[in-house]
């Protein structure tokens, strides 16, 4: 810069890092203004260690020859050897999680345009089996309305910012909710009408839907149309079943089998999980009616009830304590969470967390506080979560009667109202409110 | 040519009194009132809109006027030199002061009729408890009384009958919340720790004749945190025979063992 | 000791002190006592935040316009998982954001920061202020401040409880995302913004009253230093029951305390703690700061747009004791109607009564002082300058804000109102109508003072003709917006049927909004060009009378080459007694004129 004087010079570097600014502002705003990627399904990676499935940067033929190599000295290297055997297996690996992910969008499609194959699809004579595209169409993609008010792409406008775009019920706002937000990829649902191992119906997941989950944060949407609803029941349903065929296919992938790529393979695996769904209904547990009681009668049956709750028989006491106040567990985790351990936990989206069992004495009854939805959850438990199915069933003629039962659902229903579940003055209490 | 700003302020003035005008005309205005007091605020709104409206006008004007006359570059008179006028300043501190005066007094009974006066016996007496996110609706059940075995439960669905005293008794499990219903014009903060009555009455189902029942939103209106634009609530205003038979619903299904 | 280029004129106040251009950037600049230099430090930081407050106003509206579709830049970033819509508690991190940065990094600081720092000495002929030191460290706490905020957007995503914090939703971590650190980061921020405006309260108090020249009696003081002046006392009232109530919170989320936290909450599944307290305390002490707090944020850009206005208008300022008393009464009143805020808060109803009275009474000073500015013109030979021409706008465009805070002063009718859009209407006609544009009125005004160059005037009036254009087109529907009774801070209100039809408004708004952001650049353009290449300009190009412009352009350490002495107010523009239009305050009287008789009108 010689013979520059110091301001000019100064202006001179001034300007040109100025220029440098704004063409570095210019690029970040250009880039900023290209559209993001459409949604994609994440893969079902929980507590796997990624770098398993990553292949080895050796073709198959190439490790098969030096192991055909090796086997033929006379000493081989087992060290070697055994490094080559890995290195296929892990070329197996990244293999079958490419086909796992071919045959999913197959099966499946995107989270833009689902899709189910014209087998599991509702026929028209049979409107509660099967899945029907056309409502599948209209909770999927983006948000959008139609000209005549028609809401599209409900999912993402109601439930993805806590069930996250593949149902793992991880989306942004999950890491912050006690309880986390359900993962629907196990097919596992808490608060059904039916038995102990089948799936909850479709008036099971609407029911769900209109009451929200009262005690946590699943919001009730009753107020939505009822299209609307049902068009998300059958995504919810879509995703569950998306999920366990993921998990299927993901077991050949570990076993190092090859993925089923054929149309009748897949169909087949497929229809074991969808005749599950499609059966729910026929699980429905009707329990037989309460006898009529009187006042006295009533009062029998809540201390009946009382003294089974407290019974080693009903195991009630363990997880709910003898007060009935959730105190009684060691730490216990559901089903979602018991897969998380020390040594996998970095694999795993969310921390543990520990499952509450309910107290009883505060009214608030998450599957909801009608008597045949507290007999339904002493009967069946409640699926995931440690809650035992303690009614009696053909497979186990030892478990509670009904009018033991009854007498429990009483116990609890009056739990509430006992005097010892008070707090505080009426006008300042805040939580215990039955409600 | 400078005093064409002059004329851009004008459009304030202009612009601002048309959109108020097209806005009232074509349905951008405040939602239809079904309830009892809800005539007393608008019409104090109203009141307030044109008062401050011809303040609004008349200040502009004067203010476009000025910039428009004295423009160095069109008024070629010297400046009038002055520091001010006493007289003036008492003009404009006493007629505002008055005027304000009386606006805040004239309000004062609807305040209190709304807030304050709390009603001895209202017809109907229903508990809302906020919590994050939903409204959860306790009717006294039978009995009367709350938190008994028949108290009827419902979450964001609130129903009253129309032409009836209404009482909330309005809480909070966490947070605070705020109940808004704005074709009552009723809003309230739910305080945890805190009971807080809010009453209101519904004079008509709506404004279709004819109609025995009809929904109108319940919005939170205090945030509450990231589902606080989900907290939507529905206020049903029915006759008293269409109320009874909801609650008998209710207690119905409340009571389901199949 | 006529300038050049910025930054130079540290070089040559340095050179004028002997120091040479040996001291290094951190001796010449961050270790700076200068008052000139502190107050630049002040305008450049805020004015970087103005960009990232505006930034996330522009992500606000874009979800109102556009609810869950794709967000530019952000979805691509943190969400394209979902496809790039954004999560419900990102919206409610953005609207806290850009209040509390709008607020307490851009507002507040480039008022009393910057131009208080760069003013008061200058404006009442003091070669610095009374504790310079203390002036440095007001700066530098700052820095602690900006830390604080910018860590909160990495630890949970951002304080996402509103500017207002109001608990229990801000005190108990389970209640809302960012709630974690987040919020308590957001805390310590604020605690260092209160120490550094307490420390700059106390310097421009004891400078104002102490350092006068001679001759420069309280009431030849500008306005602009008389805003300056009541604006540090109510800092100083008030901003201790601020950090007070920043304190408790703070104890609350950090140490277990429950000064906010009645007993038996349970937020999501976890138990808040012991309880035993009161959150509507929190609203009052909170209140009783941030209604104080809002007039801190306009009465130095009012004492602004005075002097703007009597310098373009060529005569003298109209009222100039009551423009003081009316400033002097917005203070006393504003210390009793915090209340106003709480109408629905739950307290006792019988203080909705007291405090519409008190708020009613507040609009008088406000009145008073419009009056005034249109007397001020009234009878002027009105010079249209970038200046002038934002000053003008702040006056109409506050006669907008001010009268709508009538609707929220009546209590039934804040009923309705208040949560509204109503109420961001007002809030942003009286700070960015009134303030900001009093501000950029300022900056075109006094940067041939700080910089010793013109800002392009052409350039000046582009921006403030498409700023003042979509300013309106943003802002005024809003109060339409509120009078359907669209609630606040709501990331979709469609989904209630009130509320659907106002979608179309809504993208208007925006659109507007987008226009705004983009005059913007305009300004940046025009503010770094004219830095380094803007004409070079003598002491007073505008012609003023005030005691900055007879410093050098930029004045050097010690402001000016000898100790003014001031002879007469700062408002004798048009008088008989002066040959020019103007007759500066320094200007010696001429032999055998009366100056108070023709002063007398």
């Amino acid at each position: 810069m010689m013979g520059l004087s110091p301001e000019k010079s100064t202006n001179r570097a001034a300007g040109e890092s100025l220029r440098g600014w704004a063409a570095a502002l210019c690029l970040l705003a250009a880039l900023g203004c290209t559209k993001a990627d459409p949604a994609q399904f994440k893969l079902n990676m929980e507590g796997l260690d990624p770098a398993d499935f990553v292949a080895s940067g050796s073709t198959d033929e190439a490790l098969a020859e030096r192991i055909a190599k090796i086997e033929q000295e006379p000493d081989p290297d087992e060290e070697q050897l055994s490094e080559l055997q890995n290195a296929q297996s892990a070329n197996a690996r990244a293999k079958g999680l490419r086909d796992l992910k071919v045959a999913l969008h197959a099966l499946f499609g995107t989270p833009d345009e689902p899709f189910v194959l014209k087998e599991l699809q509702t026929q028209p004579d049979t409107p509660e089996v099967g899945f029907d595209l056309a409502k599948l169409r209209r909770a999927a993609g983006p948000v959008s309305s139609l000209e005549d008010g028609t809401q599209i792409g409900l999912y993402r406008q109601h439930c993805v910012h806590c069930h996250g775009i593949t149902g793992d019920g991880v989306g942004p706002t999950a890491a912050f909710l006690t309880p986390y937000p359900r993962d629907f990829r196990r097919g596992i649902f808490k608060f059904t009408s039916t038995s102990e191992s089948a799936k909850p119906t479709k008036d099971d997941l609407k029911r769900t839907l209109k009451q929200g989950i009262a005690g946590t944060a699943m919001p009730s949407f009753a107020l939505l149309p009822e299209a609307d609803i049902d068009a998300l029941v059958e995504y919810v349903k879509y995703l569950a079943l998306r999920g366990e065929m993921e998990t299927a296919l993901m077991s050949y992938v570990d076993a190092g089998d090859p993925v089923p790529l054929t149309h009748e393979e897949l169909l087949s695996e497929l229809q074991n999980y969808a005749s599950m769904w499609d059966s729910a209904a026929d699980e429905v547990i009707t329990p037989e009616a309460p006898p009529e009681l009187d006042e006295p009668g009533l009062l029998a049956s809540i201390e009946a009830g009382r003294k089974l709750f407290l019974d080693a028989k009903a195991q009630c006491v363990q997880c709910h304590g003898p007060t009935g106040l959730g105190d009684g567990a060691e730490k216990r985790f559901d089903v979602w969470n018991e897969a998380k351990t020390d040594t996998n936990l970095a694999f795993f989206s969310l921390p543990k967390q520990q499952l509450q069992p309910r107290n009883l004495r505060s009214g608030v009854y998450r599957g909801g506080r009608r008597p045949v939805d507290l007999y339904r959850r002493i009967q069946a438990g409640i699926k995931g979560a440690q809650m035992p199915s303690m009614g009696q069933t053909p497979a186990k003629p030892s478990g509670l009667t009904p009018t033991e039962i009854w007498n429990l659902v009483h116990y609890v229903q009056s739990l509430p109202y006992e005097p010892t579940s008070e707090t505080g003055s009426p006008e300042r209490s805040i939580q215990r409110d039955r409600n | 040519m400078s005093r064409l700003w002059s004329l851009l302020f004008l459009t304030v003035p202009i612009v601002g009194v048309w959109v108020c005008i097209w806005s009232a005309n074509n349905g951008y205005w405040m939602p239809d009132d079904i309830s009892s007091h809800g005539h007393t605020i608008d019409h104090l709104f109203n009141f307030c809109l044109w008062l401050t409206g011809v303040v609004f006008v008349i200040t502009e004007l004067v203010l476009v006027w000025f910039m428009w006359k004295y423009d160095a570059k069109a008024h070629a008179e010297p400046v009038k030199y002055t520091h001010g006028s006493h007289n003036l300043e008492i003009v404009w501190t006493i007629i505002p002061s008055a005027t304000l005066l009386f606006i805040a007094i004239y309000q004062m009974n609807a305040w209190a009729n709304v807030k304050m006066r709390v009603p001895t016996d209202p017809d109907v007496e229903v508990e809302v408890v906020a919590r994050q996110f939903e409204w959860r609706i306790r009717y006294p059940g039978k009995d009367g009384v709350f938190n008994t075995r028949d108290d009827l439960h419902t979450v964001n669905d609130l129903h009253v009958p129309v032409g009836e005293q209404v009482m909330v008794r309005l809480k909070s499990q966490d947070v605070l919340h705020d109940f808004f219903l704005p074709h009552l014009r009723i809003k309230q903060d739910a305080v945890p720790g805190m009971v807080i009555p809010v009453w209101f009455k519904a004079e008509r189902v709506s404004n279709v004749t004819g109609a025995t029942s009809a929904a109108y939103d319940l919005v939170c209106a205090e945030l509450c945190g990231w589902g606080h634009y989900k907290m939507k609530g529905q206020l049903v205003v029915e006759t008293r025979d269409e109320y009874e038979r909801f609650l008998a619903d209710l207690e119905k299904q409340q009571e389901a063992t199949q | 000791m006529s300038t050049i280029a910025a930054g130079s004129h540290a070089h040559e106040a340095a050179d004028a002190h002997g120091h040479g251009d040996s001291l290094s950037f951190v001796r010449k600049y961050v270790f700076s006592l200068d008052h000139k230099v502190i107050g630049i430090q002040f305008l450049f930081s805020t004015l970087l935040w103005f960009i990232v407050g505006g930034l996330l106003a522009l992500a606000v509206r874009w979800q109102l316009a556009w609810p869950w579709q794709e967000m530019p830049i952000v979805g691509r970033m943190l969400f394209s998982g979902e496809g790039g819509q954004i999560s419900p508690e990102f919206y409610t991190m953005l609207f806290t954001m850009h209040a509390s940065v709008m607020i307490f990094f851009v507002i507040i600081p480039i008022l009393a920061g910057a131009f208080g720092n760069f003013l008061i000495p200058l404006m009442i002929g003091a070669d610095d202020m009374a504790f310079p030191t203390l002036n440095m460290l007001s700066y530098w706490f700052m820095w602690p401040a900006f830390a604080c905020m910018i860590a909160s957007f990495f630890y949970g995503g951002g304080p996402a409880s509103g500017w207002t914090a109001y608990p229990p939703l801000a005190s108990v971590a389970s209640a809302a995302p960012g709630s974690e650190q987040a919020q308590t980061l957001w805390l310590w921020g604020l605690v260092f913004v209160g120490i550094s405006s307490m420390m700059g309260s106390v310097n421009y108090m004891t400078t104002i009253i102490q350092m006068r020249a001679p001759g420069m009696t309280m009431f030849r003081l500008p306005m602009t230093i008389w805003g300056m002046f009541i604006t540090a006392l109510l800092q100083a009232f008030a901003l201790p029951v601020l950090t007070a109530a920043l304190f408790m919170q703070i104890l609350d989320r950090m140490a277990g305390f429950s000064f906010f936290i009645p007993e038996g909450l349970i937020v999501n599944n976890a138990s808040a703690g012991s309880g035993g307290g009161q959150p509507l305390m929190w609203q009052h002490l909170f209140w009783f700061y941030s209604h104080p707090a809002v007039y801190i944020m306009i009465l130095p850009a009012m004492g602004m747009v005075s002097d703007i206005i009597s310098t373009f208008a060529r005569k003298p300022l109209f009222g100039y004791k009551p423009m003081i008393y009316s400033i002097a009464g917005i203070a006393g009143l504003g210390f009793i109607v915090w209340g106003h805020h709480m109408f629905m808060s739950g307290m006792n109803p019988a203080l909705g009564l007291t405090f519409m009275l008190s708020t009613m009474m507040i609009a008088l000073p406000s009145a008073i002082k419009t009056f005034n500015w249109l007397g001020t013109i009234w009878g002027g030979r009105i010079e249209y300058t970038s200046a002038m021409l934002f000053a003008l706008s702040f006056v109409s465009m506050f006669i907008i804000g001010g009268l709508s805070g009538i609707f929220m002063a009546a209590t039934p009718v804040d009923i309705f109102i208040h949560d509204t859009y109503f109420i961001v209407g007002h809030i942003h006609y009286v700070l960015f109508g009134g303030t900001a544009f009093g501000v950029f009125g300022a900056i075109y005004y006094w940067f041939p003072k700080m910089f010793g160059r013109l800002m392009n005037e052409p350039l000046g009036k582009i921006h403030f003709f498409l700023s003042f254009i979509f300013f309106n087109g943003t802002f005024f529907t809003m109060h339409i917006l509120g009078a359907n009774g669209f609630p606040r801070r709501l990331a979709d209100p469609y989904h209630y049927d009130t509320f659907e039809h106002l979608l179309g408004m809504n993208q208007f708004m925006t659109v507007c909004a987008l226009g705004m952001g983009a005059a913007q650049i305009i300004f940046a353009f025009n503010f770094f060009y004219s830095l380094f290449f803007g004409p070079t300009c003598g002491r007073n190009p505008w012609n003023s009378n005030t005691l900055e412009w007879l410093a050098p352009s930029p004045p050097g350490h010690g402001n000016f080459d000898v100790q003014p002495i001031v002879y007469r107010g700062p408002y004798e523009y048009g008088s008989p007694a002066s040959d020019s239009i103007n007759f500066p305050q320094w200007v010696p009287p001429k032999e055998g004129i009366d100056e108070e008789e023709l002063g007398h009108h």
